[in-house]
């Protein structure tokens, strides 16, 4: 579908364009119906409309007279879609590519209206998303076939979904009207409060007021200021007092006022699990690295080792022998039993994405790996 | 673009081996620094050579840099977590799944070992690379990034470190079972690594991370060795000083897994009374309050423990504590606890309980039972900062005096930082 700038475009085309036809660029893209050419000049309310079939806009006055006699085309040349009267409206955005976004975008959302909840990882819920977010960006701006195709899988899965759909619609209405309702208690608290400190202001007022006139009473009187004083002091803590009464009542409304949105229980997710039996605490974690293939005697040695073994500097310092003659035989047999071919094909079937379950793997294959030792 | 020293093994058949690696021994690939992609004949840099000019501006990389720049490509880097004079520590996370984070380690280039690499960015790599474990920090990958800079791609452990939780006094309970649960994570940890024989040298709550499940993870290899042979001496300059065992205090050159034990029990006894059990600030100091918490160390308990190079104890001989005397500070986790506790901290290394029959003890199986690692005690604000912190660090302690003063100002600071 070919559009061009739309009437209502502010798109700069105006301030762009050479300076001697701005004046006129500016009426011929504002205010000028494409298609009876009126001009505003001529028709002071002036109102475009749009179908979002085409989003071609024209003025209302062809829209009532090409369309008052039930459907018929599209007036711009080149535009062959069949429009009906009640599909018109204005536009909301001055840019109608933006409008017509905005039009898919509410449709695919009243289609694709999962929430998080419904999913069982963030992940598959971003994944979702994106999914969404490409269907809808095809439907915006893809070609002719991504269109299609977009508008095949949409159609597709509204059909699929049905039940589905319905039901998260309602959730979702539900939740605004939650929010909406939550939102209102809130402003009416807001009301409350606000009508509380205005009569607390002129409480306040009329009692400094009437302190004042008391005062001045007293001064007539002769009598000594210290009372007046006091009471004074008397009076601004009551003042405090009724203020704080105050606070505390706002304090409890909002609270009620969030009640009202706590109510709802969507989201919640009962997922307790029974925690598995625990079995006995092995300290050991689950590995064992007695050698498989040969037995470790504690009088193991070798004529290289013999000297030291009598070296007070050996003996004092904690070295030990056993630890020695533990690894001169693993290492020893270290290669035995371990074929690169079979570790090659185990190998590939490993990938980076395994590097999250990977700590679970360690102890099993640090397992393996002694035994084959 | 410069070659690397690294292979970072990537793609089929390399890939697998940096997680599951079932190949033989864990030693097998140690001759070289760097561990090579499965010995299937690719050129390598030998660790030290500065590589070739990079003139030809990498119009086609060679299949190292191919290599290397795949698995740079696999991260992203994010946001700096902290910033130490050994390393900084970001967050990342995987390129095609945001949802897995990683730290990346990046070791900075450093003055003193500008034709290679530095030694304990060697040793971590060489023992993390080697090391898969629950309950060891796992090394994801390693790649070089511009001007020969090391990266080291770390499993992100968000909820700080033990440390953090023993200092929170006011915040953070916990109970014999906690304890046990810790504990059970530590020594485990402790008994892989020797029995694959890496000695870690520098155990200390710091150095314990807390996973989001609430593991504990070994972290920080910078220290680790593999157990030495016979004859070889190994440098008695090793492991922070208040998780120092008296061998090495005394200067012993031959040694073996008593030492990260010894660490285990003072974690195991700061973790009861939470505070550092031997806090001392010299080297002096900590020898005499072994001498008077534990025992003088003498020829009876300990035969041959004065030809040691650097033997000297306090004149007041104190005789070896026994498991009464613990009873009234440590009772907290019953009287098998105290005994688990006491054969860690035996003064002769030879007496000192292993990895192994630690793991053996009765304590673990004696009630409360240890917590699940889900319902441990855990702080969630500031980990992130921690785990920077930590892995940030220079490893273990190096050991000129005022080296120390530095590491214990930074301790300080880091208390604040975990309150």
């Amino acid at each position: 579908m070919s559009r061009r700038a739309p009437p209502g475009a502010r798109t700069g085309a105006a301030g762009s364009g050479s300076t001697s036809s701005s004046a006129l660029a500016a009426i011929n893209t504002e205010d000028m119906c494409p298609v009876c050419k009126t001009i505003r000049y001529l028709n002071k309310d002036m109102e475009f409309l749009i179908n979002p079939e085409c989003y071609h806009s024209m003025c209302s006055n062809c829209v009532n007279r090409l369309f008052n006699d039930g459907p018929n085309q599209c007036p711009y040349a080149g535009c062959h879609r069949t429009l009906r009267r009640k599909g018109f409206r204005s536009a909301f955005f001055g840019d109608l590519a933006v409008e017509r976004e905005v039009d898919i975008r509410r449709r695919v959302a009243a289609v694709f209206n999962q929430a998080e909840d419904d999913f069982e990882t963030l992940r598959d819920y971003n994944n979702y998303l994106q999914m969404v977010e490409d269907l809808t960006f095809d439907l915006v701006s893809g070609t002719d076939a991504q269109r299609r195709a977009a508008e095949a899988t949409l159609q597709q899965w509204e059909a699929e979904h049905k039940a589905d759909i319905e039901r998260n619609r309602k959730a979702g209405r539900e939740a605004d009207e939650q929010s909406r309702r939550r939102l209102a208690a809130e402003r009416e608290a807001a009301r409350l409060r606000r009508i509380e400190a205005l009569r607390e202001a002129e409480e306040e007022k009329r009692e400094r007021a009437r302190s004042r006139e008391e005062e001045l009473d007293s001064l007539a009187h002769g009598e000594a200021g210290a009372a007046g004083g006091a009471q004074r002091v008397q009076l601004k803590k009551r003042g405090q007092a009724v203020a704080s009464r105050a606070v505390e009542a706002a304090v409890k409304t909002d609270v009620a006022a969030a009640d009202v949105g706590r109510l709802s229980i969507r989201g919640l997710k009962e997922k307790k699990k029974a925690p598995p039996p625990e079995g006995p605490y092995d300290p050991f974690g689950g590995l064992d690295f007695v050698p498989s293939r040969y037995k470790l005697r504690p009088e193991l040695t070798h004529p290289g080792i013999e000297k030291y073994k009598v070296d007070p500097a050996h003996i004092t310092g904690g070295y030990n022998f056993d630890e020695y003659t533990a690894r001169a035989m693993f290492e020893a047999f270290a290669g035995l039993g371990v074929f690169i071919e079979d570790e090659k094909e185990v190998g590939i079937g490993l990938s980076a994405g395994d590097v999250a379950t990977m700590s679970a793997g360690i102890a099993a294959v640090g397992d393996n790996k002694m035994e084959l030792a | 673009m410069a070659v690397s020293p690294l292979v970072a093994p990537t793609s089929d058949a390399a890939q697998p081996s940096q997680f599951a690696r079932p190949t033989s021994s864990p030693f097998k690939r140690q001759a070289s620094a760097v561990p090579s992609s499965n010995g299937n004949g690719t050129p390598r840099y030998p660790p030290h050579a500065r590589p070739p000019a990079p003139d030809a501006a990498a119009v086609a990389l060679d299949p190292i840099e191919q290599l290397n720049e795949d698995e740079k490509r696999k991260y992203v880097k994010g946001k700096k977590l902290g910033e130490g004079t050994y390393a900084n520590v970001y967050l990342g996370h995987v390129r095609h799944d945001p949802a897995t984070l990683v730290a990346i380690k990046k070791i900075k280039v450093q003055q003193q070992y500008l034709d290679g690499m530095a030694p304990d960015a060697v040793r971590e790599l060489k023992y993390l690379r080697e090391l898969c474990h629950p309950n060891i920090i796992s090394l994801l990958s390693v790649f070089s990034s511009k001007d020969q800079n090391l990266n080291l791609v770390l499993e992100y452990l968000p909820l700080g470190d033990l440390e953090m939780l023993i200092r929170d006094v006011d915040r953070v309970r916990y109970g014999a079972g906690d304890i046990k649960a810790w504990m059970g994570m530590l020594a485990r940890a402790v008994w892989f690594c020797h029995d694959n024989h890496v000695l870690h040298r520098d155990i200390k709550p710091n150095n314990l991370l807390i996973a989001a499940d609430g593991d504990v993870k070994l972290a920080d290899f910078g220290l680790a060795r593999s157990f030495a042979d016979p004859g070889r001496r190994m440098t008695a300059n090793v492991i922070t000083r208040w998780y120092r065992p008296p061998e090495l205090l005394f200067g012993a050159r031959h040694y073996g897994g008593a030492v990260d034990v010894w660490s285990v029990g003072m974690v195991f006894a700061e973790l009861i009374i939470r505070a550092p059990f031997l806090a001392g600030n010299t080297e002096v100091e900590q020898i005499a309050l072994i001498c008077k918490q534990i025992g003088t160390p003498t020829e009876d308990c300990w035969p041959g423990v004065s030809q040691l190079r650097e033997y000297t104890v306090p004149a007041d001989v104190v005789p070896v504590w026994g498991k009464e005397a613990y009873m009234g500070r440590f009772g907290a986790v019953g009287p098998d606890g105290v005994d688990l506790l006491v054969r860690t901290v035996a003064l002769d290394p030879k007496k000192r309980i292993t990895a192994r029959e630690m793991l053996e003890h009765r304590w673990w199986r004696t009630d409360p039972k240890p917590t699940r690692k889900e319902d441990l005690p855990r702080k969630s604000a500031g980990g992130e900062e921690k785990m920077g912190a930590d892995l940030k660090r220079r490893n273990g302690t190096v050991d000129s005096d005022s080296n120390n003063r530095g590491a214990k100002v930074a301790r300080k600071l880091d208390f604040g930082q975990a309150k």
